[in-house]
């Protein structure tokens, strides 16, 4: 089904960046779980309120909550958990296809007994692998400190449904990014769809935070559709996550039949 | 109907076949109506200035482009329907080199032979010794000779039984060139069937059988190697004793004299050369000197219109 030697030379290649945005989560994750202190939480309130209220509410902050669950909730899974690993998933989805066709590496992949299918399917792979195993790390990790810290306070099942959310969430962005991979043949056309799309949602669910004169824009992001409130407290997450996981499914399916139909000028 | 029953012969023979093949970019960019084939064991030489089509071509071979018209096989089979299928017995070198920069040539080769599910590494080890590729160093820190090394080592490692080759010769040194006209020669005898383009016959006349030549993007040619090298001119100049002797044998001879210049004459021969040297026989010659000429000579004509006939060249520009 999928290239061993393929997955393999991408991983090596990919190990850096995948390692770094990790890297950079572990160290966010538990400055924010130790945050949560009251003491510290009333302080921080103190510091939220000289700042103006649209910024504050643009980082997903007006609402710290009164949990630890709602904390980690809006503070980590409200912006940083959608910024630092869309960096990573953006610089795979166009090494994954567009780059190397760019490159013209490709020409060589392809001068081996192997499908266009297995290829892209293999690359495909690979993204949802690693993007799994990202979010995945940042599940363990949370439960563990949150037990160390503040033993007995984590909503487990809440916290692993925010995880799995993120997760279909990040299926959906990189079903975008590695579309626009397979689709152009310019590394930089890739790049302004498969990352100007995903960065686009991210500024405007950013304004549709500032304010409720401008809440409507929350019907042009993909985010609105992940609401770590909402999965928290309300229970409303299924159809959402149903909707994206299916946009996963067609756009990673579209991508790998276009790759296998078109011209490469390689 | 024998002459049905000869091209069905002919088509179990060939190889590479293309037929009508056609992509039109528009703006007479493209490549239109090819029509050629390559037999088993020949080594088919793709001629044309650079755009040509010469490229466009090799990829619709590999099955990177889907004709806009006609076909193109490689064993008979469809080169854009199968081919993953063909490509387990083609080695392919691209005109652009571009590897995965940050492996070592001995990385990628390892890399691309277990793409292939190589098994033998024995010929690979052997191209390498033959063509002194230091396979330690990332392929990003190569010079552009040491990539097409390695590049060639890739397309012929595992043994396959046809092979495309895009300029195969550039960034070669002289020596690294004399080495790959061995290797072709050498697959060749093993009945390899090899297509190579370049722009550029001196690189391609030691090893083709057969040339194709290819000008804005129609196919205006296909001879046969030792046809052309028949036709093939030379151009003589004889140092005769003095002038009287000289201008005897200009006007005494039916050769096709490009001028003559006190006690020198110029002169064209065409194929055979023993009768030029049977005419000289007669006369006193101090000297005798041939220009270096090559066969683009004769395909100046296919190129830009020039008549391979007739002096192309006058007395005052090419003495003294």
């Amino acid at each position: 089904m999928i290239s061993k030697p393929l997955f393999k030379a991408t991983i090596k290649q990919n190990i850096f960046v995948f390692t770094l945005i990790l890297v950079v989560l572990m160290i966010y994750l538990p400055i924010i779980i130790m945050l949560y202190e009251p003491a510290t939480k009333e302080s921080l309130n103190d510091v939220l309120a000289v700042m103006p209220e649209g910024l504050i509410a643009a980082m997903g902050l007006n609402n710290l909550g009164s949990t630890l669950t709602d904390f980690i909730g809006n503070y980590f899974y409200g912006f940083l958990i959608l910024l630092l690993p869309m960096i990573y998933t953006i610089t795979v989805c166009n090494r994954s296809i567009a780059s190397l066709v760019d490159k013209g590496s490709m020409a060589y992949l392809l001068s081996t007994p192997n499908k266009r299918t297995k290829i892209a399917l293999t690359q495909a792979v690979f993204i949802i692998a690693s993007i799994t195993a990202m979010i995945a790390f940042v599940t363990i990790a949370g439960i563990a400190i949150s037990n160390i810290t503040f033993p007995g306070e984590l909503d487990i099942s809440a916290f692993l449904l925010l995880n799995t959310g993120a997760l279909i969430l990040f299926y959906a962005i990189t079903g975008i990014g590695f579309f626009s991979s397979c689709l152009f043949n310019d590394a930089k056309n890739s790049l302004m769809v498969g990352a100007g799309l995903p960065v686009l949602f991210l500024v405007v669910q950013m304004i549709s935070d500032i304010d409720e004169k401008v809440h409507f824009f929350k019907y042009f992001t993909l985010f609105t559709l992940y609401d770590p409130e909402k999965i928290i407290h309300n229970g409303i997450f299924l159809p959402q996550f149903i909707i994206l996981f299916s946009m996963a499914f067609i756009m990673y399916g579209l991508a790998i039949y276009v790759f296998d139909k078109k011209d490469l000028p390689i | 109907m024998y002459s049905a029953n000869l091209e069905g012969d002919f088509q179990l023979k060939s190889i590479i076949k293309i037929s009508g093949l056609t992509k039109d970019y528009g703006n007479h960019k493209g490549i239109f109506d090819l029509t050629f084939s390559v037999d088993e064991g020949e080594v088919f030489g793709y001629l044309g200035p650079n755009g040509a089509g010469k490229t466009t071509t090799i990829r619709h071979l590999m099955g990177f482009l889907k004709p806009d018209r006609g076909y193109s096989q490689i064993f008979g089979m469809d080169t854009w329907e199968k081919r993953s299928d063909i490509m387990k017995d083609l080695g392919y070198l691209p005109g652009e080199i571009a590897f995965f920069d940050r492996m070592t040539g001995w990385e990628f080769l390892n890399f691309m032979g277990e793409m292939r599910g190589m098994t033998d590494t024995k010929l690979r080890d052997k191209l390498i010794d033959f063509f002194q590729l230091d396979t330690g160093a990332k392929i990003r820190k190569m010079s552009k000779g040491m990539k097409q090394k390695l590049g060639i080592i890739c397309a012929f490692m595992h043994d396959p039984k046809v092979l495309i080759l895009d300029e195969p010769t550039g960034g070669l040194d002289p020596l690294m060139q004399k080495n790959f006209a061995e290797l072709i020669l050498q697959e060749k005898s093993r009945g390899k069937t090899i297509l190579m383009s370049s722009h550029s016959f001196g690189e391609i006349e030691k090893t083709c059988d057969r040339v194709g030549i290819i000008k804005n993007g129609k196919l205006i040619a296909t001879e046969n190697i030792h046809d052309i090298k028949e036709k093939k001119r030379k151009i003589f100049i004889v140092t005769f004793d003095n002038a009287t002797t000289a201008d005897n044998f200009a006007k005494s001879n039916d050769f096709e004299i490009i001028g003559v210049k006190s006690n020198t004459v110029k002169l064209n021969v065409t194929g055979n050369v023993t009768k030029f040297i049977r005419a000289l026989n007669k006369y006193a010659v101090i000297d005798l000197d041939t220009e270096s000429s090559s066969l683009e000579d004769i395909f100046m004509h296919y190129y830009g219109g020039i008549k391979p006939e007739g002096p192309q060249f006058t007395w005052k520009e090419d003495i003294e």
